[in-house]
């Protein structure tokens, strides 16, 4: 019971901060505007791209125009959910421990990372949300997807779990900073290899392909999980794979937080 | 000229120290965006590969690896940072410690960008060129790289990035009048990507629409440098596409000036 009380409480105090969030929103109305249709265009283009080459190819290394439509659109969404609710650590990568403002999380009453995450509700994730669940309306009638109710659950599971692998990563890499101050340009390096994710992993060579399957493991937060939605395939490595990656990351990910914060040391003034 | 460049050399000088400050950074953030040049790079491969074709839209694999890679070095060096920088001088105030100066605002911003620059043109230039030259090389069976044409490479860079620079101070400016950039500044770079052809070669559009976006300033931004860079257009069509580069900078820097006059006086600094 107690582990329910807990998990009110949390919810509780996200409805609190989101509500908070949704206030400043309306005092920067344009901004949200401009932030969450930047997003939603710079996929935009990548689609236009994408529909430039299939106007002059039939199949791209096997996949056609919907089903790589779709892997896109499974990319976007952890990647929009992380992107939502965990935003803040890249300001904690960039400027708050640096500037010293970490100071105020320790005397939060709840765990640090709660309260560094739930400070912030980012809705310019609404543009990516919005695009990933598009290109499933776009591309879902024209594959031939097995819908049945263990589908959906796995479905379920390896949204959570990719979203963990993105916010696992990201933790790592802010957490750098409590040691060297600002680690924001290499939470970017690690971040930016999610770009890889949205295409098929068979078309990069076997270093790379490698890389974004065991290394930084982003091909598991699509490419897999969908690639077993659409041609089907061994649900324990597709799915799985993603369970473990984003369990893996995000327990390191934790781990190498708290160490971060017993070593954090306030900026002097 | 000489006085120009005796008064705001400091201006340079700040720019290399602060840029110097910074080049870790610098290249993890280089590194992360280098590796959207890979993924395209494959996803070109494949797209070879599925194609069965020699060319794509007379565009030849060959062709193709050295776009992406250009566009991406000519991008990142016609990079301006300045309608942020501007944006948030005005934002908070500090522009009052300029305007009080006997400089010119936008020249000094242009000195420190360029000092800033020199460091990112010693990290990346060398590597990029010399990798897609082997690639070329390799690709093609012969040595693809021509003087002339690298020196009209560079003229048209020069004139790409004071365009860029130019159209990012007069955007800047609307910080007098909107007071947050963020937003805006993302959504600008985003919609310039695109109609400067730095994600998909122009040439790839409808026509019309390929015809009407040549003409207009953002092409000279990326388009027109990497398209003279991989021997794409003839003599004429680089004579027309200097033309309009020099055009669209003269065009900017007169826009700057009206918008800078007009804005001066209804400037309210804040808290300043």
């Amino acid at each position: 019971m107690k582990i329910f009380k807990k998990l009110h409480r949390v919810f509780k105090l996200h409805r609190i901060f989101i509500k908070q969030d949704l206030k400043r929103l309306m005092e920067y109305k344009i901004d949200f505007a401009t932030g969450a249709v930047g997003m939603l265009l710079a996929q935009g283009v990548n689609i236009v791209f994408l529909s430039i080459i299939f106007s002059q190819i039939p199949a791209l290394d096997g996949w056609k125009y919907e089903e790589i439509l779709f892997i896109y659109g499974f990319a976007l969404l952890p990647k929009a959910i992380d992107h939502l609710f965990t935003d803040n650590l890249w300001a904690i990568a960039y400027f708050i421990i640096r500037k010293g403002d970490f100071d105020k999380y320790l005397t939060r009453p709840v765990s640090t990372l709660f309260a560094v995450t739930v400070e912030k509700f980012q809705v310019d994730a609404f543009g990516e949300l919005f695009v990933g669940l598009l290109l499933f309306g776009i591309s879902i009638p024209h594959i031939s997807l097995n819908i049945n109710p263990l589908n959906i659950f796995l479905f379920i599971i390896a949204m959570i779990f990719a979203t963990l692998i993105y916010t696992g990563i990201k933790l790592i890499t802010a957490s750098i900073a409590f040691w060297i101050k600002r680690s924001g340009s290499i939470t970017y390096m690690f971040y930016m290899v999610n770009e890889f994710s949205k295409y098929p992993t068979t078309i990069y060579n076997r270093v790379v392909g490698a890389i974004v399957t065991y290394i930084i493991p982003f091909a598991f937060t699509a490419f897999f999980p969908a690639s077993y939605f659409i041609a089907g395939g061994n649900p324990w490595y597709n799915i799985g794979g993603t369970v473990v990656a984003g369990t893996v990351l995000m327990a390191v990910g934790i781990l190498v937080w708290n160490k971060g914060v017993s070593a954090y040391e306030s900026a002097g003034s | 000229m000489r006085k120009i460049f005796r008064i705001y050399k400091p201006f340079t000088h700040a720019g290399i120290l602060l840029a110097a400050q910074y080049r870790v950074n610098f290249i993890f953030f280089l590194l992360g965006d280098i590796l959207m040049c890979f993924i395209n790079y494959f996803l070109w491969r494949a797209v070879f590969n599925s194609g069965g074709a020699q060319t794509f839209m007379g565009f030849s694999e060959a062709d193709m690896v050295s776009y992406i890679f250009i566009s991406f070095l000519t991008s990142t060096l016609a990079y301006s940072d300045g309608s942020y920088a501007v944006g948030e001088e005005i934002r908070d105030g500090s522009v009052v410690m300029r305007m009080i100066k006997p400089i010119r605002f936008d020249l000094a911003f242009l000195f420190q960008e360029l000092g800033e620059r020199v460091i990112s043109i010693a990290i990346v230039f060398l590597p990029l060129v010399a990798g897609v030259e082997v690639f070329r090389f390799f690709a093609t069976g012969a040595v693809q790289f021509n003087i002339v044409r690298f020196l009209l490479y560079l003229l048209s860079l020069i004139l790409a990035y004071l365009i860029n620079f130019y159209i990012n101070v007069c955007y800047g400016y609307s910080a007098f009048v909107l007071k947050n950039l963020w937003g805006s500044n993302l959504l600008k770079n985003i919609i310039i990507g695109f109609l400067a052809g730095s994600t998909i070669p122009l040439a790839f559009m409808p026509p019309v629409l390929s015809e009407i976006l040549r003409i207009l300033p953002f092409a000279s931004l990326t388009y027109t440098p990497v398209m003279i860079y991989i021997g794409k257009y003839d003599l004429v069509q680089i004579l027309i596409s200097f033309g309009l580069q020099i055009v669209w900078l003269a065009f900017f820097i007169f826009l700057q000036q009206v918008i800078w006059n007009a804005c001066v006086k209804r400037l309210s600094a804040q808290g300043g």
